[in-house]
This record gives C-alpha cells, sequence and structure tokens, in this order.
C-alpha cells in the first residue's frame, strides 16, 4: 500500500465509524431503556410470539414472492426495449414514492371493488393473514425490483450474445448465463425485500389491521406497545426485531458469499 | 426444456413457499375454547388496557371472542368506512362516533367514560406547575397536542384562547405532536417539562401525574362505543357492547385505570325493561318498540293504558323504566319520578262523526243539541278526556253539553269511543286525530279549530331506573325516521327536535 492511501483510507474509516456508532447508540440507548426482564417478559408473552412466528413467516414469503417476481420483471427492463417502457419504469416506483399509508388505504379499497369481493368471497383476505403478506408484497418486491435492474445493468450482456451465437436460446442464455451471474443481486434482493417486509407497518396497520393474535406484527405491537404508554416493552420488541433481523441478515450474506468462496 | 438446476430452483423455492404458507394456515383461526361468531370490535389504541380487561373477562364468562382491532381513532373510522365490517367501534373521543353517526357508519352509542384535560407533568411535579398561566413560564417546555389532529389539542385551544392565552401559548410551544400518548412518551422520556393530555392517559403512566385546573374541568368530554349500522349480528354485539358499558362489569375496568365512567346501566344478561305508554301511542311506537327487542336482544314489556289510569298505578307502585305520556300535564303529575321529558309528537283532536256528517255537527257548540249520542274521553282517566273538559270548559260548551243529557259514554281510551262510533252508538265522539285513522273509511271527522285542542306527547325515562342508558336508546329509536314515518301515517304531528342524542 502506498503510504500516501493512509489519509484517505482513514477517511472511509471515520465516515463509517460515524454511520455505525449513530446506529449502535441509537440500540445502546434502546437497551438503557429496557431491561433483560422486559425482554424475557415480551418474548414469553403469547401475543408477542404469535408476532414474532407471523412477522417472519410472512417476511420470509413475501421475500420469495418478491424475487419469483423481481427477477423476470428486472432483466425485462434492463435487456429490453418496449414502447412505454418508460412509463412502466415509473409505476414500478410508486410503492417506494407512495406514503405506506396509502398503499394499505389503496389495498383495502381494491379489496372492496367487485374484483375484490371476488377474491374475497373464496379466500378472505382484508383484516386476515393473507392482507399481510399481500401489503408486505406490494412494497417490498418494488425495493427487490430495483435491486434486479441495478444487477442486470451491472452484467455484460455480451455473456448471453456470446452464449446465443453459440446455441442457446434466449432462455437457456438467462438460466445459464445471465442468473449464474447475478445470483449475489438475487440474494441481494431477497434480503432487501425480506428486511423491508419485516418493517413494514403502515399498510399492513389500515389494511390488515391491528388484531391481536391474528394480523398482528411485531411492528403493530411497537405500536400498540407504545399507545398505551409501554415504551419499555415497545423498546424490547425493538431490540428482538433489530437482534433477529441482524441475524438472519448476516447469515443470509454469510451463506450467499460463502458459496461463492467454494 | 428447462435444465435440472433451473428446475430444482424453482421447484426448491416454491416448496419452501409451500411448507412456510402450511405453518401459517391454521394461525388465522378462532381463539380456542369459544364458541359462535367473533364479536369484531375496533378500538382506539389508547383504550386498550381497560377494553382488553373486560373482552377477556366477557370471554371467560360467555366463551365468545372478542377480535380487537387497534388503530387510532380516525384512521379506524377511515378503515371502516371504506372495509364496512365490523361490530363496534370504540373511539377516544365522542367526537368520532358523532362524526360516524352523520356518516350512518354508526347507528347506536353507548357512554363508557368522561377524560379531562389535565397539565401533566413528571410525577413530583418539581417545577410547581398549577396553574394554565405556567404554559407561559420560561423555564417550562411545553408539549402540545395538535389542534387539527387531536381532539384534546382542539378543545384546550379553544379554552385558551378564551383565557387570551392562546397566542403566548403557541409561540412558546416547543414541540406539537399528533397524540396525547405521543407527549405522555415525550413526557416519560424527559425531552418536555409539561404537556396538556387527558387525565386518563396521564394515569396510565406511574412517571407522570395530571394537575387539574378549574377551565379544564368544564370541558370533560365523553368516551363512547358505537354500534356499526352494517353489524350482521347486532343482538350479540349489544350483549357485549352493554357489557362493556355496564356499571358493574366493563365499567370497573376503567374506574381501575383512572377514567371517570359513565352512569352505566347495571348488567343484565337479557334485561327486561318496563315502557308505560299511552294507549293512543300504541299503533304508533309498538312496531319500533318491537324492533329495538330484536336489535338490541332486550324484552320490553309494553303496558298501553289511558294516561291516567298509568298514573295512578305509577302513584300506587309500579316503577316504569320509562313513561311516554299521552299529554305533559300526566307526566308532570308524576315528575319526580323521572328525568326531564323529551317532546316526541303533538295530537291534535277532532270530532269523530258518522260518514258525511248526517247530523251536520260542525263545532263543538253543536255537541248540545237535542238528540245526539255524545262519547269523550274519561276526565280522570285519560289525557284525552282532561284535556277535552279544559278545551268545553273554555269554550264555554262543557255546562251546555252535561245540562243536555247528550254525554252517554265517557271512556278511558280513544279507541273505545271510536269503536263506539263506528258501531253507530254514537253520533259523536271527541277524539285524537291519530285514533281515527282506521276508520276513515266509515267515519268522518270534523276540526274543532282550536289551538289548545291538541295533546303533547313526551317521553320520560325514570330516575331509578337501573337501564338510563338503554332506555335512552329506545328513545333515540323511536326518535328515528323510520319511527317518525309511522306517526306521522297515523296524524300525529312531529316534535322531535332530534336527532342529536348522544352525550346524555
Amino acid at each position: 500500500m502506498h503510504s500516501s492511501d493512509r489519509p484517505f483510507r482513514a477517511c472511509l474509516f471515520v465516515f463509517a465509524a460515524a454511520y455505525v456508532l449513530l446506529l449502535i447508540a441509537m440500540l445502546v440507548a434502546d437497551a438503557s431503556f429496557t431491561s433483560f426482564g422486559n425482554i424475557w417478559t415480551a418474548l414469553t408473552s403469547p401475543e408477542i410470539q404469535y408476532a414474532i412466528r407471523l412477522s417472519f413467516l410472512s417476511a420470509t414469503i413475501t421475500a420469495i414472492l418478491s424475487v419469483w417476481f423481481a427477477v423476470p420483471i428486472g432483466y425485462l427492463m434492463s435487456r429490453h426495449s418496449f414502447r412505454g417502457k418508460l412509463l412502466i419504469d415509473g409505476i414500478l416506483d410508486i410503492p417506494i414514492v407512495l406514503p405506506p399509508m396509502v398503499i394499505g388505504l389503496s389495498l383495502l379499497i381494491l379489496f372492496q371493488t367487485p374484483l375484490g369481493k371476488a377474491v374475497e368471497s373464496v379466500v378472505p383476505v382484508t383484516y386476515r393473514i393473507p392482507s399481510v403478506i399481500i401489503a408486505q408484497f406490494s412494497v417490498a418486491c418494488a425495493f427487490a425490483i430495483r435491486a434486479m435492474i441495478i444487477t442486470f445493468d451491472q452484467i455484460d450482456p455480451r455473456g448471453e450474445a456470446v452464449a446465443q451465437t453459440l446455441g442457446c436460446n434466449a432462455r437457456q442464455a438467462f438460466w445459464r448465463v445471465a442468473l449464474p451471474q447475478a445470483r449475489r443481486g438475487v440474494l441481494g434482493a431477497g434480503m432487501l425485500a425480506w428486511a423491508r417486509a419485516l418493517g413494514e407497518f403502515g399498510p399492513i396497520l389500515v389494511f390488515s389491521g391491528a388484531t391481536r393474535m391474528r394480523t398482528e406484527v411485531l411492528p403493530s405491537t411497537v405500536f400498540l406497545e407504545l399507545s398505551i404508554g409501554n415504551i419499555d416493552a415497545a423498546v424490547a420488541v425493538s431490540l428482538i426485531m433489530v437482534t433477529a433481523a441482524l441475524v438472519v441478515l448476516c447469515l443470509g450474506r454469510l451463506l450467499g458469499l460463502g458459496r461463492k468462496v467454494f | 426444456m428447462i435444465g435440472a438446476a433451473e428446475t430444482s430452483l424453482l421447484v426448491g423455492s416454491a416448496l419452501l413457499l409451500g411448507l412456510l404458507v402450511f405453518f401459517l394456515v391454521g394461525s388465522d383461526r378462532m381463539p380456542i375454547g369459544t364458541s359462535g361468531k367473533p364479536i369484531s370490535v375496533y378500538c382506539a389504541a389508547g383504550l386498550q388496557p381497560p377494553v382488553a380487561a373486560a373482552a377477556r373477562a366477557y370471554q371467560d364468562q360467555y366463551g365468545i371472542a372478542i377480535d380487537l382491532t387497534y388503530g387510532g381513532s380516525g384512521t379506524l373510522l377511515s378503515q371502516l368506512s371504506v372495509a364496512r365490517s365490523g361490530d363496534l367501534y370504540i373511539a377516544a373521543d365522542d367526537s368520532y362516533i358523532r362524526s360516524g353517526r352523520e356518516k350512518g357508519i354508526v347507528d347506536e352509542d353507548l357512554s363508557l367514560a368522561w377524560q379531562v384535560p389535565v397539565l401533566a407533568v413528571a410525577r413530583g411535579n418539581s417545577k410547581g406547575i398549577s396553574s394554565l398561566e405556567d404554559l407561559l413560564r420560561d423555564d417550562i417546555s411545553v408539549g402540545f397536542a395538535h389542534p387539527e389532529a387531536a381532539a384534546v389539542g382542539r378543545i384546550v385551544r379553544q379554552v385558551l384562547i378564551e383565557a387570551g392565552l392562546w397566542e403566548g401559548v403557541q409561540a412558546r410551544v416547543k414541540v406539537f405532536k399528533p397524540t396525547v400518548m405521543d407527549l405522555a412518551n415525550d413526557l416519560k422520556i424527559g425531552t418536555i417539562d409539561l404537556a396538556v393530555i387527558w387525565d386518563a392517559t396521564a394515569a396510565q403512566y406511574p412517571e407522570i401525574e395530571g394537575v387539574r385546573v378549574q377551565a379544564f374541568d368544564a370541558v370533560r368530554r365523553p368516551i363512547s362505543l358505537g354500534v356499526l349500522s352494517w353489524s350482521g349480528q347486532p343482538a350479540a354485539a349489544f350483549h357485549f357492547a352493554r357489557y362493556l358499558a355496564a356499571r358493574d362489569k366493563g365499567l370497573p375496568h376503567f374506574a381501575k385505570r383512572g377514567y371517570t365512567v359513565a352512569d352505566g346501566d347495571r348488567w343484565e344478561e337479557t334485561p327486561e325493561l318496563l315502557l308505560m305508554s299511552g294507549a293512543m301511542l300504541s299503533k304508533a311506537i309498538d312496531e319500533t318498540v318491537a324492533e329495538f327487542e330484536q336489535r338490541e336482544g332486550v324484552r320490553v314489556t309494553r303496558i298501553y293504558n289511558g294516561c291516567g289510569i298509568l298514573v295512578s298505578q305509577m302513584k300506587s307502585g309500579s316503577r316504569p323504566d320509562a313513561y311516554f305520556a299521552c299529554d305533559q300535564s300526566f307526566l308532570d303529575q308524576v315528575s319526580e319520578r323521572f328525568e326531564s321529558g323529551q317532546t316526541v309528537s303533538a295530537n291534535s283532536m277532532v270530532i269523530l262523526v258518522a260518514k258525511d256528517n248526517p247530523k251536520k255537527i260542525s263545532g263543538l257548540a253543536d255537541l248540545a243539541r237535542p238528540g245526539l249520542r255524545v262519547g269523550l274521553g274519561h276526565p280522570e282517566k285519560s289525557a284525552l278526556g282532561s284535556l277535552t273538559v279544559t278545551l268545553l270548559e273554555r269554550g264555554g260548551h262543557l255546562a251546555a253539553l252535561k245540562a243536555s243529557g247528550n254525554l252517554v259514554v265517557e271512556s278511558a281510551t280513544g279507541d273505545y269511543l271510536v269503536n263506539q262510533a263506528r258501531a253507530g252508538a254514537l253520533d259523536a265522539a271527541i277524539v285524537y286525530r291519530s285514533n281515527t285513522a282506521m276508520v276513515g273509511d266509515h267515519l268522518d271527522t270534523v276540526e274543532i279549530g282550536d289551538a289548545n285542542a291538541h295533546a303533547v306527547q313526551p317521553y320520560a325515562v325514570a330516575r331509578d331506573s337501573t337501564h338510563k342508558q338503554l332506555m335512552g336508546r329506545l328513545l333515540d329509536a323511536i326518535a328515528g325516521q323510520r319511527s317518525q314515518k309511522r306517526f306521522e301515517g297515523l296524524g300525529f304531528d312531529w316534535k322531535c327536535k332530534l336527532p342529536e342524542m348522544s352525550g346524555r
């Protein structure tokens, strides 16, 4: 290393350290506001256990669904040009731009239309568990799509072109050349969708309600505890959420990157 | 063809998805140990502790599940109006219930408790906060509820404007927050010294105490529960609603948490109520009362009779929960037993004659003509009779009528007179217009043309009734539009200045 590179690297570390410290300080402040007793009480309450279960299951389902949609959509937007692409690109960003409550409200209204009611007559959605997943999916998927578009944009299309000159059709070029290269991007998109879904609150509050033991996810728990002045429990639940998310995200990245090492 | 790796990716993720969904299925079920359809309650998040505790007790006692969905009062109201589902709605402030009534979302409401704004400070009140003027102190940082977002902000702003303090306070407020809970949390964390919030909110925090000031006590607000108009199981919903609003069931859960509770009804699984009503009103109210029984899941025993008879029954020990009198004069005779009456309708008096008026009776004076058979209401037993006597006396016709010997019958009810006339036993009778609604094809009426020729019907709830709220809701039903049509269809004049009945 050039000795003159040191100030530059130090500069990078300073920025990183400042931001990470801010985040850690927030968590430490949270932790100082609660106690292990509180966290234990929270963990043993059946309502919160239910919320943890629902949060993790629904977020994982949402992440998988998001990846299913984000990969083909990302590939389409990155590799193909078609009439109205600009408009579609804008529409795909709507869930990122809209206030979360509005998304919930829009879903609520959608499921009161004749079409929505037809769906409800088969599977009850509004204020039930499916609404949690739909609310999470409608937001999380937009983030996953954005991640996949960037991923495919960064992969040189020449690889697929070469594969096609060697006898692959477009589908094979996608599956054998583009997708394997995009593996980290797919993983990243999935993680992003998962984290986003886990923290989703606004649309769920409106579209699914905060019904204990039914549609209560961890952010709803925080909201409910805060609205009755139980800050200790709210903080305890937040810490549980942060810890669990940290473990899952680190583990996911480790596994995802691990395979690349081998 | 898709290659093996691709297939395994697709199938693998699909299997994982299926497995996760499998784990979730079964979560969406009824709580164990409950039967029947659950009652779905939308509840302001801040009211969670008392409502959840009462719901648990109810569930234990009756095995009926209560589904509680929490949120901000306003958010819930918006949700409700879109989704049109649920049975009950509990708002943190009565204004939301009123707004729900206006929008046709809420049909009935039950009072639960009161809340009063207080000056909330950290326990110990180390800065010695005691009056509104303390809001202007330089060493105090004040948090205020947003007047547009929170009811307490709006109400207190009005108080401060009237006290001439608002300008100064507004300039000094450190932060405006959308809800009182946000402010209480700020106080607890210590970012502000003083916040104006509800007494019940302050009572939820051991770290906070509320300082009462007189100016705020005058603007206390009711907390009430609304029954949603689209509830598919109103009787079941009312069962829980009455439980929650009962002074010996749900309300103690509120009192325990610092709320000033409403004057709730006594709990009875199926309340049996006694309504005494003037006979003239039977046709007008009977269907409405029957519908009320059905919707509320209660039993209302109706005693219809001449009002004089009803009054003497009450004087000899009958204790109705409410009295719907034929005329104000009869309610006045037992006024010490009842809360002030609400005038519902008026009924004008007419002279009933045979079809096409063969005896050519044109007014009260004609009743004394020789050879007529006249029927009147009994002056002691019925309002009709007593009003008739007053009317005849004032017009100077009473003595002549008595002297003529035409008066052949005095009856406790107008309907009896109508039947007599219908049978041809009377040539003329003074009755209410509503008595004649069914016999228009066979008999004619002659207008009396006197401003005093009418009775006014007030409804009043007994002071000692253990179901004042319930009887108040019966009045709401009687004052409703459908009931109005029934009254008017029978010839009554509508006198109800409603439908603003809340805040009892």
